[in-house]
């Protein structure tokens, strides 16, 4: 068990029967509850693609960034062009970013076995998430025509469908990696109760508080957890003081481009709700970011970082 | 004899028959690990004794619990807590004892026991007292305050001394015994908390409409899993670790 995991089971021991006290809490509540853990954790963690990057190709800087906003702009064109394939796209790729960062470490490289199952596991996390908070979901879309776009994906039956087959064939891929010694038995079963706790929480709290006990404990914590190690070792920084001083500009933009965004709608200079403009915001900065983790996973792998932390 | 006083188990009630199943598994468990005890390196012996005495503890209890239940149907909230407040600490001496050749010094022995007595204190108050009909209030915030002392259990068992000293021992079954017993932390003791939602007021009895019944279900599947398994697990530390002893 990883410290992350001890925290998130601990949160959910702690948090779960707290919330059901509270009865129903609203949307604004939840984010209200949630909104500082994912600005000062979820969105730093994804603050310095730019340095992550820059580790396998120092002369690439401005073409790195370039290429970044590119990718940014492509993402809002798209979602004023195509919102329900922006939306595939957007939970397509997250489900594939989110198993990445929980399987990479079991791994010495990344075979197309691998990546099928960060997909399934992601697949199949992202699918109950909606699935077990489908009423909530609803209610958005009713209150709110943008997310009424939505409603082909948000269907009961082919979200039942998606969860049952995609957690099957999880199950499936975490034997197979069992099988072929990649995992333990002891990371095999683990991964099974990782796996069956997250369902717990989907289930049992508010779609914003289960998602952000996930996103933040066991996705961001590692992630920058696996970031400070490698740049500490790339001497790229000393300490945490140092991280933090690192992860701070691009943190900083994009609370002020949050902001900037948010104050538009505020002084009704762009007519979108705030929680859409959010959900565009989350996935122009997700697309970029996943490429940018996949290829520093691959760099990972090259420097066998993983091997020389078990031997450390 | 009297065969009034006999008795009766309903065919349906599945809490009863564990409660039965519940008393004679812990007996034949306790009498396993006293018999086994001349088997073992002597090192080993009092790690096996503890193991019995949790056993037959629970076994006592169990005896005077299914009889209370099955002549009131109610849950025997009360003997349940005496038997925790004395196999629960006799589980942390355990460890204690698993990691002693390590080094552990007899300060993680008494912070494991005030962590499982805090844990169990508040789990009385929130069970005992919880008022007619149930109160969520009451029973979330002592159930929160036990929860606590269960994390640090947890986390000694899993990053803190326990893990630690398991980790310094040039032992591998004590190593790999004391990561089992961790998983037993992690997994078997989990289950207690579900049956503390059932109660009326709790967290499941509110939400999902779990009866009360369900205390005392889950309360003694985790029981068998957590006390005998614990046993069987410093049972197979014991005799693996005599049987090299044996043949270096």
């Amino acid at each position: 068990m990883t410290k992350e995991i001890f925290i998130f089971i601990a949160s959910v021991l702690l948090l779960m029967p707290i919330l059901s006290v509270f009865g129903e809490i609203s949307f604004s509540t939840q984010f209200l509850f949630c909104a500082p853990f994912i600005f000062m954790i979820g969105i730093p963690h994804g603050a310095i693609d730019n340095v992550l990057h820059g580790r396998d190709a120092p002369h690439q800087k401005q073409y790195f960034i370039l290429v970044y906003l590119l990718i940014i702009g492509f993402n809002v064109i798209l979602w004023m062009s195509f919102p329900l394939l922006a939306y595939v796209l957007f939970l397509g790729i997250s489900a594939y970013h989110f198993g990445q960062s929980q399987f990479s470490h079991y791994f010495k490289r990344q075979k197309l076995i691998h990546q099928f199952s960060y997909l399934l596991w992601g697949v199949s996390i992202l699918s109950a998430l909606i699935l077990f908070n489908l009423s909530e979901i609803h209610s958005w879309m009713n209150d709110y025509p943008e997310f009424a776009l939505f409603s082909p994906i948000h269907q009961l039956n082919s979200l039942v469908l998606t969860f049952c087959i995609s957690s099957i064939l999880t199950f499936g891929s975490l034997f197979w990696l069992l099988h072929n010694k990649a995992f333990t038995v002891s990371s095999f079963f683990m991964e099974c109760l990782i796996f069956l706790l997250i369902l717990a929480a989907f289930y049992l709290t508010p779609l914003i508080i289960g998602f952000t006990l996930y996103f933040i404990i066991l996705h961001s914590f590692k992630v920058l957890g696996e970031e400070f190690r490698f740049l500490r070792a790339e001497k790229e920084v000393s300490s945490v003081l140092s991280f933090l001083k690192l992860l701070a500009p691009f943190s900083l933009l994009s609370f002020l481009g949050l902001g900037l965004v948010f104050a538009l709608i505020y002084f009704n200079l762009l007519i979108i709700p705030y929680g859409y403009a959010l959900l565009i915001i989350i996935s122009s900065i997700t697309l970029p970011h996943v490429f940018v983790m996949d290829h520093f996973y691959k760099l990972l792998f090259r420097n066998n970082f993983y091997q020389q932390k078990e031997k450390g | 004899m009297n065969l009034l006083d006999v008795l009766i188990i309903p065919k349906d009630d599945a809490v009863a028959f564990t409660f039965f199943t519940g008393y004679m598994a812990m007996l034949a468990a306790a009498i396993f690990f006293f018999f086994e005890r001349s088997r073992v390196d002597d090192k080993w012996k009092t790690s096996l004794l503890v193991s019995g005495l949790i056993t037959f503890i629970a076994a006592v209890h169990y005896y005077y619990m299914r009889d209370y239940y099955v002549a009131t149907g109610e849950n025997p909230t009360s003997l349940r807590y005496i038997d925790w407040t004395l196999t629960v600490p006799l589980m942390c001496v355990e460890f204690y004892l698993l990691t002693k050749a390590a080094g552990a010094k007899l300060s993680l022995l008494w912070k494991l026991i005030i962590a499982s007595v805090w844990m169990l204190v508040a789990g009385y108050i929130g069970e005992a007292f919880n008022p007619e009909g149930g109160d969520s209030t009451h029973s979330v915030l002592w159930g929160f305050i036990s929860t606590l002392g269960y994390l640090y259990i947890l986390y000694t068992a899993w990053f803190g001394e326990v893990a630690k000293l398991a980790a310094a021992s040039d032992n591998e079954v004590v190593k790999r015994g004391v990561r089992i017993l961790a998983w037993f932390v992690l997994v078997g003791w989990a289950i207690y908390p579900i049956g503390y939602m059932c109660m009326p007021g709790g967290w499941l009895n509110t939400a999902f409409g779990w009866g009360s019944e369900n205390v005392d279900l889950f309360y003694n599947i985790a029981d068998a899993i957590n006390k005998i398994g614990f046993g069987l697990v410093v049972y197979n530390i014991a005799i693996t670790s005599s049987k090299k002893v044996q043949t270096a």
